[in-house]
């Protein structure tokens, strides 16, 4: 059976959500003297066939590189993935200072090291204000200048329905987006729906 | 008279949670705006002497309620509660003439402090 969030839930894990990005968007903005635009961040029950529309809608056709992340603790497991859009490296590179030639292992270690600061300030930030702990595994890359549908395939989907958090990053006046997408296992939601009404009530 | 305080988030969570920190005994006339537009609205009728402002926002974001009370000359002291921290945003929003800027969560602890600072809350 679908269970879908109350107004009141969705709005509490955007408000969350909202904060815990702007705490990684800060981290990102202090290392690359730049600006993060924050756009309002999606939240959604979905099912594994509309996973690949969260995707699709996040980025475009365009090439993209992904990595994804398992986390784990308070009874809450999930996976967080971002997914970078290739034509980000080059702005990339420039302003991480990255002397290496651009080729696809220095792609793999600029992306390793945004996807630290996004996704391990990210899920701190939510983790803190839902007084849980997560610890984090070893990231894992999915796919380097694939499509979208490729990143999707890959995956083997055990699950009916999810609880998607979506993040759309982009920096100020530079060819730099990704989108960071956090999927918690099914068994997670109402655990994790328990924390968002303790703080509604 | 109880001071008349303005609370302008969109999220009705960050509203009830801003209420919530405003400290215990404090005489005011809490009104809520759900956008930039309402907030800029209540202020204009004079329901925000104090103003605790989001800045990610609908219709019109917290940037947008700073020029709008500048361009009207709006007495209004504003109190920036944001997510998004980067130096940039806190900057921006100091030049458009906000008194201050407080980090997102906000508490009972954080309120208190910024209000005294600034001498709106002298003897509760």
């Amino acid at each position: 059976m679908l269970v879908d969030l109350t107004e009141d839930q969705r709005d509490c894990y955007q408000e969350i959500t909202n904060v815990a990005m702007g705490q990684a968007a800060d981290r990102l903005a202090r290392l690359l003297n730049v600006y993060v635009i924050l756009p309002i961040p999606k939240v959604n029950m979905i099912s594994a066939s509309e996973l690949h529309m969260a995707l699709a809608g996040a980025n475009t056709s365009d090439d993209v590189s992904a990595v994804c992340q398992g986390f784990i603790g308070s009874g809450i497991a999930g996976e967080a993935l971002l997914v970078f859009n290739d034509a980000s490296f080059a702005d990339l590179a420039q302003l991480m200072k990255y002397k290496g030639p651009l080729d696809r292992h220095g792609e793999l270690e600029l992306l390793m090291d945004v996807s630290s600061v996004l996704i391990g300030a990210c899920l701190h930030g939510i983790g803190e204000q839902l007084e849980l702990h997560f610890n984090q595994g070893h990231p894992v890359v999915l796919g380097q200048h694939c499509h979208v549908d490729d990143l999707v395939k890959s995956g083997n989907h055990q699950w009916s329905q999810t609880l998607a958090i979506e993040i759309h990053y982009e920096i100020e006046n530079l060819n730099i987006n990704c989108d960071l997408l956090l999927l918690f296992t099914e068994d997670s939601v109402a655990k994790i729906n328990q924390q968002v009404d303790y703080l509604l009530d | 008279m109880a001071l008349p305080v303005l609370i302008c988030d969109d999220s009705s969570f960050a509203r009830k949670q801003m209420k919530r920190a405003l400290p215990d005994g404090w005489d005011v006339e809490v009104t809520f705006a759900g956008n930039g537009l309402e907030g800029v609205e209540a202020i204009r009728q004079g329901k925000g002497e104090v103003v605790f402002l989001d800045l990610t926002m609908p219709e019109m974001d917290g940037y947008g309620v700073l020029e709008a009370i500048r361009k009207e000359d709006l007495p209004a002291m504003v109190i920036v509660v944001s997510g998004d921290i980067q130096p940039d945003a806190q900057e921006r929003v100091k030049k458009l003439g906000a008194m201050a800027f407080v980090k997102k969560p906000i508490d009972k602890t954080k309120a208190a402090q910024i209000l005294t600072e600034f001498g709106i809350l002298s003897d509760v």
